[in-house]
């Protein structure tokens, strides 16, 4: 599997981050965020962490929680294809 | 190959044309604006510049071999209720015209329309739901007592199974499916989550965070559900 995490993450980062999409793919939504969650306290410009934690809240049905952290994402990656559809797609547009 | 004509190219027009179009209908699109008309034609079978109120003109469209002709004049009741007119005359057989009040859609009645729509008051009715109900994505009357409802599944049921919940005997609802999300990681390392549908699930199927039931029943038993 190919991973595009940017290499300058440190591994703590990239760890939680496999970590929490363990949980996630377990349906275990909840320990997923937590790791996630994790991330953004060591790093809060890790837009991959927001990113997740908004699929997450999606797949929790929490739209607005999830709007928030894809723009979260966009924020630091103005161009994150997945972040802007997935955003789009709650809004409605 | 069935084919469709749509009449008028406001915003709803242009909706339902672009929709059958993508459902591989063959769809002629007229409107008296030759700029909407030439937006619309790459996406449709054919798109003409004619007058709707014009007999002559739509008699030469050929439309009764059309299954259906769509009037979706939104900014004009005049030209709405004669376009409706001058199709029932010509013989057109499925005739479904876009609403604009009370006054209109009984004229359209009077004179043959058989089906008017309402999209603005449908789509109010949807928003206010919507509003007062956020855990209901999605409702279809089927009677003026029964609803069939998707609703995201209260906290109270996840980690249940249905037989648990018992939703038949505690509120006189019927389970029908779940959609389910499901998570998966891409090739490239990202997550993502495909929805999937689960009709008529089983008594020992255990409800799960995130999942959205569609449940039938009467209306004030699903309200008391929705609250939960």
């Amino acid at each position: 599997m190919k991973n595009k995490m940017p290499k300058n993450f440190s591994k703590e980062e990239i760890d939680l981050i496999e970590m929490g999409k363990f949980y996630f793919i377990s349906g275990k939504y909840d320990e997923a965020i937590a790791e996630f969650e994790k991330v953004i306290k060591i790093n809060p410009k890790n837009a991959d962490a927001y990113f997740n934690v908004g699929m997450v809240k999606e797949a929790k049905n929490d739209s607005s929680g999830a709007k928030k952290m894809y723009e979260k994402t966009l924020e630091i990656i103005p161009d994150h294809k997945t972040a802007k559809k997935h955003l789009d797609k709650l809004v409605g547009l | 190959m069935e084919q469709i004509a749509v009449i008028g190219l406001g915003t709803f027009g242009i909706v339902v044309a672009k929709e059958l179009s993508k459902k591989g209908i063959q769809v002629l699109a007229i409107d008296t604006n030759e700029q909407k008309i030439q937006e619309i034609s790459s996406v449709v079978t054919q798109a003409v510049v004619s007058d709707s109120t014009d007999e002559k003109a739509m008699r030469e469209l050929g439309l009764t071999d059309f299954g259906a002709v769509v009037v979706a004049i939104g900014d004009n009741r005049e030209a709405s209720i004669l376009t409706t007119l001058i199709l029932k005359e010509i013989g057109v057989k499925n005739i479904i015209v876009k609403g604009l009040d009370d006054l209109h859609a009984k004229v359209l009645q009077k004179i043959g329309a058989d089906k008017i729509v309402f999209p603005e008051r449908d789509m109010g009715e949807k928003l206010s739901e919507m509003l007062v109900s956020p855990n209901i994505i999605e409702k279809i009357e089927l009677s003026p007592d029964y609803d069939m409802v998707e609703v995201i599944a209260p906290q109270s049921f996840i980690d249940k199974t249905i037989k648990d919940i018992d939703v038949r005997a505690k509120y006189k609802l019927h389970i029908i499916g779940i959609k389910r999300k499901a998570p998966y990681i891409k090739d490239d390392g990202e997550t993502d989550f495909k929805e999937e549908l689960l009709i008529a699930p089983s008594a020992s199927e255990i409800l799960q965070d995130g999942d959205a039931i569609i449940i039938i029943g009467r209306y004030a038993d699903i309200d008391k559900v929705k609250k939960l």
